[in-house]
C-alpha cells in the first residue's frame, strides 16, 4: 500500500495520548482492549501491545487513544505507535478484529440502557448548547464516546463530561466503570465557548 | 460500624473561557476529589446535578461570594481554588466568608492590582521598576512628557502582554497611549469598569526575562520552575513564546530570583498557593515586574511534572493537594528540559488553516502541539491580541535542544489567514 498515512499526535497527559489516523482503521464502532490477551487477533492492537508500558488501547474509526503506565515520554513512544499503525496498514487485512466476536453479554444489556440515558436526557441537554454526544460502545463497562457540534472543541467538555455526563450515567447505571472520549477536540469547528487570556 | 468520613468538597472556580479546565477537571478527577465546578455560563447539566456543577458571577465578587455562601450552606466546602487572577481574589473572598484556611483576600488584591503591588513592593524594598498610574483619559502629550524613557505603557487589568507597548521618545508614547485607548475601550475589557481606565507607565528595564512558579507554603516560598525566556522581549510588543526550563542563567542568578519573588510575595502578604512571577536580570541584579497569586497561564503547565516515573503529577494536581490538605510528596520538578512555545499570530485576519503539524510533529523532542483557535476564528495579532493561537511542548536533554526543537517545529508550521 503506497498511499501516505498521517497520524496527528494528541497527548491528554502523560499517560494517555490520542493518535488521529488520516485513514480509516475500523469500519463502524469502537474497540477497547484492557490486556495484550484480549488484543490477540487485531494485528495493531497486539503490535501496540508490543510496546513497553502500554496498558489500554481504545480503536475508533480514525483515532487509536493509547495509555500507558511508564515515564517515557509521548515522542518517544509516539514515534513506536506510529510505526505499528503504518505497520498495520503494511500488512494488508483487517488492522482491527470484528468487534461482535468480543462484546460481552453484560456489555450489551448496558449499551442498551447507556443508549436510552443518551437519548433521552444526555443528548436532549447538550443539545441547547448545540452539542451532542453519540455513544460509541460500551465494552468491559467503559462507555465510549464521541462529542460533536458545540461540545467538539470547546473549552468547557471535559466539565461536561466529568462532572454532567459521568456523574449522571453512574447514578443511573451504577455498573459503568467510567468513560473514554474519543473526540478529536482539535478539529471542533463551532464550540459553545473558547478559552481567552485571563 | 460507622460510616466513612465524607470526602473534603473543594470548590474550583473555573472561568468558562479559560485554558484550564481540562488540566484541573482531570486532576481532581485522579484525586478522586468530591468536586464542585463553580463557573459563570450554567453548564447544561448544572440543574441536574446542583452540588456538582454551581452557577456563580465571576464577574461581581460580593454577588460571587453570596451565591457560594449559599450553596456552602447545603453542601459543605472544605477548599477554594481560583485558577486565574480574577478568581483567585473571588475564592480569598469566599475562603474568608467560610472561614477557610487560605491567602489574606487583601494580598490577593494587592497581587491582582498591579499598581497596589508596585506600591507595597517599593515601600517593603523589593526591586521595581519606578512607575505611575494615569488614567487613560489623561491628556497623553502632558504624560508623556513627564515618562521616564524608554518606559512601557501597561494597563492594570489584562494579562498576556495584552495591550503593553514601550515607547522610547514621547511621540512614540502617544502613538501608545492612543492604541492601548482602543484596547481598554473593547466592550470586554471595558466592562471591567475603573480598572480599564487607568494604566501605568513604568521605566523600562533591559535585559533577561524569566518566569517563576512557586508554591507558598506556610509562607514559604518553594520554587517549582525557573523559566528561561530566550526571544528578547524588548518591545514595542511583548509577545510571549519560548518557555524553557530549567534555566541557563548562573545558578547565583536563579537564586537571586528566587529570593526577590520570595520578598515580594512576602511584601504582599501571600501565604499559601501558587504564585506566578515575572523578573527581570538587569543591571544589578533582579528586578520584579510582577507578580500574581495564580498558576502559570495557558496551556503552558502541561511541560511540568513533578516527581519521577510513572508517580510523577501535574501541576493542578500538586496544587490541588495542597488546597485539599492531601500528602504532596515531593515539589521537585523531574530532572529533564523542557518548554513550550506560545505561537505568536502572525496577523490579522480569519484562520483558514494549519499546515504542517505533521512535520512539526516530527521533530525530535516535540511532545504535542495544540492550536487553541479553530478555522473561521479571528485573529487579532498583540498588542490587542486576547487568545493564544496554540502551543508547542518540547522535552530534550539539554534546555538548548529543547528551545531548538521548539523553533524547528514552528518553522514547520504556517497559516493560512485570510485577511479581513
Amino acid at each position: 500500500m503506497d498511499r501516505e498515512i498521517r497520524i496527528k499526535a494528541e497527548p491528554i497527559d502523560t499517560e494517555r495520548c490520542r493518535f488521529v489516523v488520516s485513514e480509516p482503521l475500523l469500519e463502524g464502532g469502537a474497540r477497547r482492549f484492557a490486556s495484550a490477551e484480549e488484543a490477540k487477533g487485531s494485528p495493531l492492537a497486539e503490535a501496540l501491545f508490543g510496546i513497553a508500558g502500554v496498558t489500554e488501547v481504545v480503536v475508533t474509526g480514525g483515532t487509536v487513544t493509547v495509555t500507558k503506565d511508564n515515564a517515557t515520554p509521548w515522542p518517544v513512544t509516539g514515534k513506536q505507535v506510529g510505526g505499528a499503525i503504518r505497520a498495520a496498514f503494511a500488512a494488508g487485512g483487517p488492522l482491527i478484529a470484528e468487534a461482535a466476536a468480543v462484546s460481552s453479554e453484560d456489555d450489551e444489556r448496558l449499551y442498551g440502557r447507556v443508549a436510552d440515558l443518551f437519548e433521552a436526557e444526555i443528548n436532549p441537554a447538550v443539545a441547547r448548547h448545540g452539542g451532542t454526544v453519540e455513544l460509541i460502545d460500551v465494552q468491559d463497562a467503559m462507555v465510549l464516546l464521541r462529542m460533536g457540534g458545540g461540545c467538539q472543541g470547546c473549552g468547557m467538555a471535559d466539565v461536561t463530561l466529568r462532572q454532567g455526563i459521568e456523574v449522571l450515567l453512574k447514578k443511573r447505571v451504577p455498573e459503568i466503570r467510567g468513560l473514554i472520549d474519543v473526540t478529536d477536540h482539535s478539529a471542533g469547528s463551532n464550540p459553545y465557548v473558547t478559552a481567552s487570556k485571563k | 460500624m460507622a460510616d466513612p468520613a465524607p470526602r473534603p468538597r473543594l470548590l474550583l472556580l473555573l472561568p468558562s473561557t479559560t485554558y484550564r479546565a481540562t488540566a484541573f477537571v482531570e486532576a481532581a478527577h485522579r484525586l478522586d476529589l468530591d468536586l464542585t465546578v463553580a463557573t459563570d455560563h450554567a453548564n447544561v447539566f448544572a440543574s441536574r446535578e446542583p452540588d456538582r456543577l454551581l452557577t456563580i458571577d465571576l464577574a461581581h465578587q460580593e454577588r460571587a461570594v453570596r451565591e457560594a455562601r449559599a450553596f456552602a450552606w447545603q453542601h459543605p466546602v472544605a477548599a477554594v481554588v481560583g485558577v486565574d487572577d480574577d478568581t483567585a481574589v473571588i475564592a480569598a473572598a469566599i475562603a474568608e466568608e467560610l472561614g477557610l484556611k487560605a491567602n489574606p483576600l487583601a494580598a490577593v488584591r494587592a497581587a491582582r492590582d498591579k499598581h497596589r503591588q508596585r506600591v507595597l513592593h517599593a515601600e517593603r524594598g523589593v526591586r521595581v521598576p519606578e512607575s505611575a498610574l494615569h488614567e487613560v483619559s489623561e491628556p497623553p502629550e502632558a504624560v508623556a512628557g513627564d515618562a521616564p524613557y524608554p518606559c512601557v505603557l501597561k494597563p492594570l487589568c489584562l494579562s498576556a502582554s495584552r495591550g503593553v507597548i514601550r515607547a522610547d521618545t514621547p511621540e512614540q508614547f502617544v502613538a501608545a497611549h492612543a492604541a492601548l485607548a482602543r484596547i481598554l475601550a473593547a466592550p470586554d475589557v471595558a466592562a471591567l469598569g475603573t480598572v480599564a481606565r487607568r494604566y501605568l507607565v513604568e521605566r523600562f528595564v533591559p535585559g533577561p526575562e524569566v518566569a517563576l512558579e512557586g508554591l507558598l507554603v506556610g509562607g514559604r516560598l518553594q520554587v517549582l520552575a525557573l523559566f528561561d525566556k530566550p526571544d528578547p522581549l524588548d518591545g514595542p510588543t511583548f509577545e510571549e513564546t519560548i518557555y524553557v526550563t530549567p534555566s541557563r542563567l548562573p545558578w547565583a542568578v536563579q537564586r537571586a530570583v528566587g529570593e526577590c519573588a520570595a520578598r515580594a510575595a512576602e511584601a504582599l502578604g501571600l501565604v499559601t498557593g501558587p504564585i506566578h512571577a515575572e523578573l527581570r536580570v538587569g543591571d544589578g541584579g533582579p528586578w520584579l515586574i510582577e507578580i500574581a497569586a495564580r498558576p502559570i497561564g495557558g496551556r503552558c503547565s502541561r511541560v511540568l511534572r513533578f516527581g519521577e516515573g510513572p508517580d510523577a503529577i501535574s501541576l493542578e494536581e500538586l496544587l490541588l493537594r495542597q488546597a485539599a490538605g492531601l500528602s504532596i510528596e515531593t515539589v521537585q520538578r523531574e530532572a529533564q528540559p523542557v518548554g513550550v512555545m506560545m505561537l505568536p499570530t502572525p496577523r490579522a485576519g480569519r484562520l483558514l488553516g494549519v499546515n504542517g503539524a505533521d512535520a512539526a510533529l516530527g521533530v525530535p523532542g516535540v511532545e504535542g502541539i495544540e492550536m487553541t483557535v479553530y478555522p473561521g476564528q479571528r485573529l487579532v495579532p498583540l498588542p490587542a491580541a486576547s487568545k493564544y493561537l496554540g502551543f508547542i511542548f518540547a522535552r530534550a536533554e539539554t534546555p538548548a535542544s529543547v528551545e531548538a526543537a521548539l523553533r524547528r517545529a514552528h518553522a514547520c508550521l504556517t497559516f493560512d489567514i485570510e485577511p479581513e
